[in-house]
């Protein structure tokens, strides 16, 4: 075997191969028997690191939901855990969802007309929360220089028994995301924050799901159901 | 009757991974139960590993064993006993996670040299004492071994172990390349 081979299926082994460089790999495996046996042959040597790793008891509900996503395997279903782990794949997830605000604008203008908000007062920020993986936009935030926060979806989110949707705001890592509240079903909502600065461009909003009550740790848990930046209208 | 229960806890201790693949390929689902019982601790310690977040190893799991459920029948002795076959799954899934930047959406940051450093050198330390992998391992220098578990350990891309170690990234590319032949010859 050649140190070359070797080489190659121990990056391919050890995930350090782009996805275009592994999916090249994948197709020389199938031709070559000698590249098969390295791969193999890295694959069961290493496995002792593995081993090592410290034994983590699942959660009570992590068999269920694996039973429930092989039991429906669905191309299209609704919102249920089991597809969030799909995904978590989208590579260009949240590049997109702000490039997403231009795509749904149309939406947006067609909401404010047909609900303006009372009072006359202009939001200072608008996001548009898209899916991660249809990309379809599912609300819309609009931020008031004050610290209230509407969050009007756009379609139905099914949210199971014992669960709640929750909404986030992220303006600066270093002081990481923040409740902006509990949406126990999907309507729209009206929050006063404060504690906030007031919202910025670029300020990242999201939905997720987590256990009835909102999430125990005070941070997102549950798989994000929405996400989006904002942007100042103009 | 209790030689028959210990012999059952036995069987679902013991279960041949290679029969259990088969029948999941089968549409058995009491045999990817049975994997899941044997093998979800770990599997969740090893996501965790790359993820470094608890709740999201368990999706990595989850997406695992719904994986190995589709794949089943494509599982191919000559790329590795059905346990690395197994593993490579939980990495491989875990790994997109981290290059989809997904670990990072409205997460606290991780103290990313002391966290990765740390994993990757607790599991060379781990690895069983006069094990080839172990013995050959520390033949390598500290700083290229520390390369190559980042990657497998930690799952980090050439270019994350280069700007975490401060190397530049031709030279952790070749390093890495270098170290794997060493290691394989070193085991033999």
């Amino acid at each position: 075997m050649t140190d070359d081979l070797l080489a190659d299926a121990g990056e391919y082994v050890a995930g350090l191969m782009s996805p275009e460089e592994a999916e090249a790999f994948e197709r020389r495996l199938a031709a070559d028997a000698e590249a098969r046996r390295a791969v193999g042959d890295w694959r069961a040597r290493l496995l002792a690191l593995d081993e090592t790793a410290t034994q983590i008891t699942p959660s009570e509900g992590l068999w269920p939901r694996i039973e429930a996503a092989i039991g429906t395997v669905p191309a299209n279903a609704p919102a249920a855990p089991g597809l969030f782990a799909r995904i978590w794949n989208d590579v260009a997830t949240l590049r997109w969802a702000s490039l997403a605000a231009a795509a749904a604008a149309a939406v947006l203008a067609v909401l404010l007309v047909a609900q303006p908000f009372s009072g006359g007062a202009k939001p200072v920020v608008v996001a548009v929360l898209t899916a991660p993986d249809t990309r379809e936009a599912g609300a819309i935030v609009e931020a008031f220089a004050d610290g209230r926060v509407r969050v009007v979806p756009l379609r139905a989110i099914p949210v199971p028994e014992g669960r709640t949707l929750q909404v986030w705001t992220l303006w600066d890592r270093q002081v990481g995301p923040r409740s902006v509240g509990l949406m126990p079903a999907a309507r729209q909502q009206d929050y006063a924050t404060s504690g906030m600065p007031r919202p910025a461009d670029q300020q990242l909003y999201e939905i997720t799901l987590e256990p009835a009550g909102g999430s125990p740790t005070g941070r997102p848990t549950g798989p994000i159901l929405y996400v989006g930046r904002g942007s100042r209208p103009l | 009757m209790v030689g028959e229960a210990s012999g059952a806890t036995m069987a679902a201790t013991t279960i041949d991974l290679k029969e259990a693949l088969a029948a999941c390929a089968a549409g058995d689902r009491a045999a990817l139960r049975a994997i899941y019982e044997r093998e979800c601790a770990a599997m969740i310690g090893v996501a965790t590993r790359i993820v470094k977040r608890r709740e999201l190893a368990e999706e990595v799991v989850q997406e695992a064993f719904v994986r190995i459920w589709r794949n089943a029948h494509r599982y191919n002795p000559e790329l590795g006993p059905p346990r690395a076959w197994l593993y490579a799954i939980v990495r491989n899934q875990a790994i997109n996670i981290l290059r989809s930047g997904r670990r990072e959406d409205l997460v606290d940051e991780v103290p990313e040299d002391v966290a990765s450093a740390v994993e990757a050198h607790a599991a060379a330390e781990r690895l069983p004492e006069g094990q080839a992998l172990r013995r050959c391992l520390e033949g390598l220098e500290v700083r290229r071994r520390t390369s190559l578990l980042m990657a497998y350990v930690d799952g980090f891309s050439h270019g994350e172990i280069a700007g975490r170690l401060g190397l530049p990234l031709g030279t952790v590319k070749a390093w890495i390349r270098r170290s794997l032949i060493q290691l394989r010859e070193c085991m033999g």
